[in-house]
């Protein structure tokens, strides 16, 4: 099928707009960017996200802000090298990822059971925009996962690649070591305030009766 | 009346049969097990008896220290016994100048055969047209760049045949090439790469292996080797057998080599006088010896070796727990079992691992009974009851192992316990003889370890206890056999995915080991107790049956820890079905399974009953 970029961009502006007024000014950073342009990375929104049939394929999801108003993790690393790398550890290994952005929460665990669960392989990823990440599998409950990362400050792009590549052999049925991380005590009381308030204003542009949207992902 | 109560201390397990006896009959009350504390046979046992004591007085309703209850504690004449297992690594894989890369990175790029010289990456915007070249790339360059130049590159005329790269990205780069070339990817040590080499890099197909590069004439060609190189190229293509990809590099100097480690020489003392067997000749060539210098009395290992080590290390062990002197000390047999051990290449540039080959030994020491009598003594003292020490272990355990309904003499018994696996035969007329092997649960625990690489003992015990199972998702595993089992409940999700042991009620213990499959962990686990345990069956019933012809024996019963394990019963049943001869677990009183045989013969024989 042919894709009119333009004709997207209207969409996606209509219904951005229509979101704003239902949702009040919060929202009008996000109105203002179809297509949303990261550096690097653009994310065009093709309509709601839909279940997947393809084994070899699993669904990244993305919370709200992601590339948007966040720009970068929590440590500074800009959101496209991010998503760079889980795509290249998912290559890697010869599958493919379907990207969408979840607007009705903003808790990773949800995210990543809701890309689960439309995922061809049952195999999801969840990414919020200050770099905290769970892979996830579809007959798990919510608040279980596969693998979790829970400390957001520690998570370097290598480790973001080993996401990529671990949550792609599981969806190969393979038995991957878990992803090694690193550990430091200090992280939590250097970065609990600043995670508290990220986490904050990026629940801020959760809209609950919005649906889930399937991202096109372009690098530059 | 009298209650007495048999103790059998095991290398594993202590274990109480509790009993009333009056006049000749014999009610059983209860029974007992616990782990035994410290070395069989030495003082550390108490703290063992006491619980194993203890849990049978409280089953059979005394209170768990109520000692004075008992009339008589039988203990077994268990001659300590030391069954230590060491491994020996026989032979080592050494690359000097690193001519090849042998490692196996589980996703390659591309597919073909690329023969070139290496080239640094960054020389490749130098390379003139026309060139054969293989760039090597370390982990600094994006895998973007990377196809990108290599892309530009083949579009100027360099032929760049294929590519070695430091990270992850082999299929990276082959996807965003329009042609596709061969990529060995996860070359840890990519600086130690010699540069301006000709070389050659192979992938094959997803599920082929290498075909090229693992045959000797096949470099040959591609290197213009001459028959004398051709004959020092071999252990370069045996070492690369099976991978699905791989970089030879034709270096002036460099040379691959198998290695043979002097593991030491073993001394074989036997009536006739004293044989020498090299360790490195393999576990038959031991074995042979062994067999040959029967009945053994005694085996020394060369001074200043490995295996000279071990031996000198039981011989103090014992000497230290017993007090014998250590000239004293007599090793009576050893298992010898060839065995393969994942070892790193010495020298390699991709962290590759060789299986080399190894030899695992395990050996047994009997001293006098003296060491039992003062543990006797140590435990009258302590409990405050009159304690005699009873028959000879075998000799107890076929008392116990005729309690199986359906056995009578002429029987052999088999004891498979974890230091030491034993035999008795015992004829009609009620003479009893029987031996003492080395070898049984602890060596297969040895092995296992080995051979996946484990270190801790637990694991390695857990993998030969339990059979093995996928889980393939959250509500399903698919064990060994091939069937599917589904649950009710999810899974939890620490098991998703991976090989896991199946514990009884149904517990899953995810095995963290890297690259495992079920077939390789259940081909490892089943050859360890095939070549200990089967082996040792036979061993010890040749020394045991009637004119040492084991088909003379009719009826076998099967008893001690190891005989309750899910798949070694068969496999000796399997055996010993070949010579004709009723195999089988043993079921103690017709309640305790193959447990508490000693314990039973124990009480059984202060009566006389049993004869």
């Amino acid at each position: 099928m042919q894709i009119n970029p333009e004709l997207l961009e209207k969409i996606v502006a209509e219904v951005l707009a229509e979101l704003e007024s239902a949702d009040g000014p919060k929202s009008a950073a996000v109105a203002t960017a179809a297509p949303e342009k990261v550096a690097g990375v653009v994310l065009v929104e093709k309509g709601a996200a839909a279940r997947g049939t393809d084994p070899k394929e699993i669904v990244l999801a993305i919370s709200p802000a992601f590339g948007t108003t966040f720009k970068t993790t929590i440590i500074g690393l800009p959101l496209a090298s991010v998503l760079r790398q889980v795509f290249a550890g998912a290559e890697e290994e010869g599958i493919h990822i379907r990207v969408i952005r979840v607007y009705h929460t903003a808790d990773v665990a949800f995210m990543a059971h809701y890309a689960a669960r439309i995922s061809g392989s049952g195999i999801g990823i969840g990414i919020l925009s200050r770099g905290t990440s769970v892979i996830h599998q579809r007959d798990l409950a919510p608040l279980s996962n596969l693998e979790l990362f829970p400390q957001s400050p520690v998570i370097d792009l290598p480790t973001f690649r080993a996401i990529g590549k671990n949550a792609a052999k599981y969806a190969k049925g393979e038995s991957p070591t878990p992803v090694p991380t690193n550990n430091d005590p200090m992280a939590r009381p250097r970065y609990q305030g600043l995670a508290a308030l990220l986490h904050n204003k990026e629940a801020s542009f959760q809209d609950r009766s919005k649906a889930p949207q399937e991202l096109s992902v372009s690098f530059e | 009346m009298a209650i007495v109560a048999g103790i059998d201390i095991g290398n594993a397990t202590t274990e109480t049969a509790l009993a009333r006896i009056e006049g000749r009959d014999v009610t059983f009350l209860a029974t007992g097990i616990s782990a035994t504390t410290g070395i069989k046979g030495t003082l550390q046992n108490v703290r063992g008896l006491r619980l194993s004591l203890g849990m049978a007085l409280e089953r059979a309703g005394f209170k768990g220290d109520d000692y004075r209850a008992i009339d008589l504690i039988r203990l077994n004449r268990a001659a300590p016994v030391i069954g230590d297992v060491a491994m020996e690594t026989v032979t080592e894989t050494i690359v000097t100048e690193s001519t090849m890369i042998g490692h196996n990175p589980s996703t390659p790029g591309g597919i073909g055969v690329g023969v070139g010289v290496t080239i640094p990456f960054s020389g490749l915007a130098r390379a003139s047209e026309g060139d054969s070249v293989v760039p090597v790339i370390d982990a600094k360059h994006d895998y973007e760049t990377a196809a990108a130049e290599i892309s530009a590159a083949m579009a100027r005329g360099v032929n760049v045949t294929a590519a070695i790269c430091q990270s992850d990205d082999g299929v990276l780069i082959a996807n965003r090439m329009s042609r596709v070339i061969p990529i060995v990817d996860e070359v840890s040590a990519i600086e130690r790469v010699p540069l301006g080499m000709r070389c050659c890099v192979e992938v094959a197909p997803p599920g082929r292996v290498i075909s090229l590069l693992s045959n000797p004439y096949d470099i040959a060609s591609l290197f213009e080797l001459s028959p004398e190189e051709t004959k020092q190229i071999v252990p370069v293509a045996r070492a690369l057998v099976g991978n699905r990809s791989a970089v030879v590099i034709r270096t002036p100097m460099g040379e691959v080599r198998e290695r043979r480690i002097p593991a030491g020489e073993l001394y074989i003392i036997g009536p006739q006088g004293k044989r020498t067997v090299n360790v490195e000749d393999g576990a038959e060539a031991i074995q042979k010896t062994v067999i040959d210098c029967y009945p053994v009395e005694n085996i020394f290992g060369q001074p200043g070796t490995n295996v000279g080590g071990m031996m000198e290390r039981v011989r103090r062990t014992m000497s230290d727990l017993t007090d014998i002197p250590i000239g004293d000390i007599y090793i009576q047999d050893l298992l010898a079992v060839d065995t393969l051990v994942p070892q790193k290449v010495v020298g390699g540039v991709a962290g590759e691992f060789s299986l080399e080959s190894g030899v695992a030994l395990a050996v047994m020491v009997k001293t006098e009974e003296l060491p039992m009598q003062r543990l006797a003594k140590a435990v009258a003292e302590e409990l405050g009851v009159k304690v005699e020490v009873g028959g000879i272990e075998a000799d107890m355990a076929i008392r116990g192992a005729l309690t199986t309904p359906g056995t009578k003499p002429p029987i052999a018994i088999l004891d498979l316990g974890a230091g030491s696996s034993d035999a008795s035969f015992m004829k009609t007329d009620g003479t009893v003889t029987l031996t003492h092997l080395a070898g049984a649960g602890n060596m297969v625990n040895t092995i296992i370890g080995s051979e996946l690489g484990i270190d801790s003992m637990e694991l390695a015990e857990a993998i030969k206890r339990y059979p093995l199972c996928k889980v393939e998702s959250a509500f399903h595993i698919r064990q060994e056999d091939g069937t599917v089992r589904f649950f009710d409940k999810p899974l939890d999700p620490a098991v998703f995915g991976r090989v896991a042991l199946l514990h009884e009620n149904d517990m899953l213990q995810p095995l963290m080991i890297p690259n495992i499959s079920v077939e390789r962990v259940r081909m490892t686990r089943r050859k360890a107790k095939q070549e200990v345990f089967v082996k040792n069956a036979l061993r010890a019933l040749e020394q045991v049956a009637p004119g040492n012809n084991v088909r003379l024996v009719d009826y076998v019963v099967l008893v001690g820890g190891s005989a309750k394990d899910f798949e070694i019963p068969t496999m000796v049943t399997d055996m010993l079905s070949r010579y004709g001869i009723v195999a089988g677990r043993g079921n103690i009183r017709s309640t305790e399974g193959p447990r508490n045989a000693v314990a039973t013969g124990l009480v059984l024989s202060s009566t006389g009953v049993a004869q």
